[in-house]
């Protein structure tokens, strides 16, 4: 019985497993609130490029790129390339940087940002099931459902709104080689940022 | 930029409504919750000298910042210099970071107080009296539940002398410096399916309890993932889990290995390991940290007594305990031998351990090659199975009378007790013992197949010292009747009853055919166990001619030989013939789906509570688990009215698959039961299922969902 109270430890401290899909598999698909109670789920942009962005707006490096206008310039541009740009908030209920819907819409609307949809995920369901480990972590579905690129916004990892001047975005890179037709050349990468603050 | 930043958040300020006031706090200018300053190891600058001097970080509790890898999250400390002409800084040299966790992340950083050291170049022509001004622009990110960009200008202005004195930190310096990892250890990596093991030799002197590797390179491995310490043929291992997906630029693993809790405690160390990453097989190790955190010695010590009483318990199974107790009988009838019947006795524990530490030897070694299989894989092949039913068979009828068993190596025979006078018959106990050990084999995998499959995943000497003890325990009571005979004298007198009870015997030997049997037609079909049903007569009719020919009747030998050539043309197509295709099983209860790990994956991140049901025909505890409790009423209904999606993963043959969900929990062999909840976490059930048990599991997972 000591062997199985051994296992049972080592189980607990691993419960939490990540199932994220890698670049080349399908996305899993989701559904949840945005910001104003309507559900959306990844299967309404069915036939679109998806942008899924880890938001928080209480992390200095997710204000580094609205500070900045750099996330809303890029909602803006891809919008009118009709991609849904999809921003999550994975927060818990529970932590200090938690927003109500209520305030989080307010949050988006005094950026002057224009993504599609703002999703709350305060279960933390999504995040999970995207492997998503901080904000912003970035992802891009196309229109088959399948993942195409994981990772940072770009290849500056630090939280100074000065560096996206000079920084190489990874989302744009990957949406222009897929668009294209050619593979995402650096599909995965190491994103950077706050630890999403999951329940 | 903090201008910039600052004035964007006036303008919001100005633009919003109050709503944005409330959060106000947490966007204006961070107070500071790290202090940071900058220090030298001596208090003079020597022309020529390099000089160390260290950034000294001073964190408020519970706010931590990053070392150079920060983990899932983060961003290490970074120092710009600005320096006097000829002077050139270094990299940082960093102290061993500690494992911070923020929820189900990683990071890897420091807490409390600690010191980056630089060894900065001094230049040789450096004028002797003028003060030197040493300086740098430090940054990082400090973070508690949230997390602030924090950064400094540190400054340090130090005399220039010929010679220079420790400074008052120099005791700072030299436990900071000590805290540095050592150079590189030379390591070999093994990648096989998202497992890591790195595999290395200890510094001289140094030993290793306990361990936190730290990856020198981001995106490498799972930073939250647990970690897991072996020690295997002299060398250290450490067991990881890969980043999904693995680069394919992956090809030298470069980390710290943290020994036993670093420099700072007793017997601590930290050294650099590196080495090339190569694919190969590396075994089911378990993903269990608790091998590495607990004290392995105690683990290992129960393990081993486990072991032991198993095999004395072993002693009274069915298809052992006819067996023995006969062997038990003949020694009665020879009490007055002492001296040669030690010698005997000390043959058959041999003949009993050897065979299971051979037996494990081949487990091991068949999985080393790749080959996925756990205990109990004796009986995941339908003709091996096949041929126990056919020595059982032949064992009852022996028990029966139906034939003697003249060679001296007789399993049951009652004659072979007459041999133990002479002393060179201990080749015949030693065989006895190899035999009791193929007829315990069908019971030891359904009884303790979870406990042996535990052993299996640890270091071989551990596994094989376990197999051992299993032996030991098994051979102990016939061992210790033959080195105390006297004990003897409190068995019954010999007499008639001894026939009548070896004839008796013979049915527990059939019982077993029969489950043997059942298992079969998991396997394979009503073909299968038709055709070992066939044989049995077959072998049944040889042996009948057998006995006829031994008690005179010469001729009969010719149609026993005939009967024997049946009997094997009989089995050739079990021998030959493949397990039945996994889904054509015919185990499943209505409502139970098969296992299958992409399904799994789908139902999971689709927030479906799954309940994952690991089991084999051959494995009683599963058996009883199924009917006690899965099958229970309550426990259906409950199953039905939370939704809970029931997934069967039959082991009865071999399945690759199932051996891998096995090995994710650290198990190799069967039961095992897993329930996810609607966040795709798992929870394991106990071995020993009770309809309370698994209610209650339920019931938990129904409050964690309320609770949201």
């Amino acid at each position: 019985m000591k062997l199985f109270s051994l296992f049972a430890a080592g189980l607990l401290a691993s419960s939490i497993v990540f199932a994220a899909p890698v670049p080349g598999q399908p996305a899993p698909n989701f559904r949840a609130a945005d910001v104003s109670g309507k559900q959306i789920s990844l299967a309404d942009f069915k036939g679109k490029y998806v942008v899924l962005e880890w938001n928080n707006p209480g992390c200095p490096f997710v204000q580094k790129h609205y500070d900045s206008g750099n996330m809303q310039s890029l909602q803006k541009r891809y919008g009118a390339e009709n991609v849904a740009w999809v921003a999550i908030n994975s927060t818990a209920e529970s932590h200090s940087d938690y927003m109500s819907p209520e305030k989080l819409a307010g949050w988006f609307k005094q950026h002057s940002a224009a993504p599609a949809a703002v999703l709350m995920d305060t279960n933390g369901q999504i995040g999970r099931a995207f492997g998503a480990k901080v904000t912003p972590h970035m992802y891009v579905i196309d229109p088959n459902g399948t993942l195409v690129y994981a990772g940072a916004i770009d290849d500056k990892r630090t939280a100074n709104p000065a560096d996206v001047k000079t920084a190489s975005n990874y989302v744009t890179s990957a949406l222009s080689e897929v668009k294209s037709g050619k593979p995402v050349s650096k599909a995965v990468n190491n994103a950077y940022g706050c630890s999403i603050k999951y329940s | 930029m903090r201008f910039l930043s600052a004035l964007s958040l006036i303008l919001s300020f100005i633009a919003a409504a109050p709503a944005a006031a409330q959060s106000l706090p947490r966007f204006g200018a961070p107070e500071k919750h790290v202090d940071a300053e900058l220090i030298a190891s001596t208090d003079a600058i020597v022309p020529g000298k390099p000089i160390t001097v260290g950034l000294r970080l001073k964190h408020e509790h519970e706010w931590h910042t990053y070392w150079q890898v920060p983990g899932d999250s983060g961003l290490p400390t970074q120092m710009k210099w600005q320096l006097p002409t000829g002077f050139n800084a270094g990299p940082i040299d960093w102290p061993h970071p500690k494992r911070l966790p923020v929820g189900p992340l990683m990071n890897f950083g420091y807490e409390g107080e600690t010191l980056l050291l630089t060894t900065i170049q001094v230049p040789a022509d450096l004028p002797l009296g003028t003060p030197v001004t040493l300086s740098a622009k430090a940054s990082w990110l400090e973070c508690k539940d949230v997390c602030i960009p924090g950064d400094a200008q540190v400054n340090l202005t130090l005399p220039v002398k010929s010679a220079a004195a420790p400074s008052g930190s120099e005791a700072l310096f030299k436990s900071s410096q000590a805290q540095v990892p050592q150079s590189a250890l030379p390591a070999q990596a093994t990648i096989d399916a998202g497992r890591i093991r790195v595999a290395f030799s200890a510094p001289a002197n140094k030993t290793l309890d306990k361990v936190e590797f730290f990856p020198l390179e981001e995106g490498r491995i799972e930073p939250a993932a647990p970690q897991e310490l072996k020690s295997e043929g002299g060398q250290y291992a450490i067991y990881l889990t890969a980043a999904k997906p693995v680069g394919a630029d992956f090809k030298t693993l470069k980390g710290v290995v943290v020994a036993n809790g670093g420099p700072a405690n007793a017997n601590g160390w930290s050294n650099v390991v590196q080495g090339p990453l190569t694919a190969g097989v590396i075994g089911s190790a378990a993903g269990a940290a608790a091998t590495a955190n607990g004290n392995s010695s105690m683990s290992l010590l129960a393990a081993l007594a486990t072991a032991l009483l198993g095999g004395l318990i072993l002693n009274l199974m069915p298809c052992v305990f006819p067996v023995l107790s006969l062997k038990l009988i003949g020694l009665a009838q020879h009490r007055t031998h002492s001296g040669p019947m030690a010698a005997h006795g000390i043959a058959f524990a041999v003949g009993v351990v050897l065979s299971f530490v051979l037996l494990a030897a081949l487990l091991i070694g068949l999985q080393q090659a790749g080959t996925a299989l756990g205990w109990g894989f004796q009986l995941q092949t339908p003709w091996v199975v096949a041929a126990l039913t056919v020595l059982f068979f032949g064992i009852g009828l022996n028990l029966l009378g139906v034939y003697e068993f003249t060679m001296a190596t007789g399993v049951a025979n009652l004659k072979a007790a007459d041999a133990l006078a002479h002393k060179s018959d201990w080749r015949g106990s030693f065989g006895t013992g190899v035999l009791a050990v193929i007829v315990a084999s069908p019971c030891t995998a359904p009884f303790m197949g979870a406990a042996l499959g535990y052993a299996i995943t640890q270091p071989a000497v551990i596994a094989l010292s376990v197999f051992a003890a299993l032996g030991f325990g098994m051979a102990l009571p016939y061992l210790l009747l033959t080195l105390f005979p006297s004990w003897l004298a409190k068995l019954p007198r010999p007499g008639r009853w001894m026939e009548l009870f070896k004839q008796f015997m013979a049915f527990p030997m059939f019982a077993t055919c029969v489950w043997l049997l059942w298992v079969l037609a998991q396997q394979t079909d009503a073909g299968g166990v038709a055709l070992a049903l066939g044989v049995l007569v077959a072998v049944g009719f040889t042996l009948w001619a057998l006995g006829l020919s031994q008690r005179g009747a010469r001729m009969f030998r010719w149609v026993a030989a005939v009967g024997g050539l049946f009997a094997a043309l009989t089995f050739a197509p079990i021998a030959t013939s493949e397990a039945l295709a996994p889904g054509t099983r015919n185990t499943a209860d209505a409502g139970w789906i098969e296992y299958s790990a992409e399904k799994l994956a789908q139902l999971r991140t689709e927030g479906k509570p799954v309940f994952v049901d690991f089991t084999a025909a051959w494995c009683v505890t599963c058996q009883v688990n199924k009917r006690v409790a899965l099958r229970a009423d309550d426990v259906k209904a409950r199953f039905a009215s939370d939704n809970v999606v029931l997934m069967r993963a039959d082991w009865t043959n071999r399945d690759e698959r199932i051996t891998q969900a096995l090995a994710q929990f650290g198990r190799n062999g069967v039961p095992l039961y897993v329930l996810y909840d609607r966040k795709g976490n798992a929870e394991v059930l106990p071995e020993l299922l009770t309809q309370g048990t698994v209610i209650a599991a339920l019931d938990k997972l129904r409050l964690k969902e309320a609770s949201r």
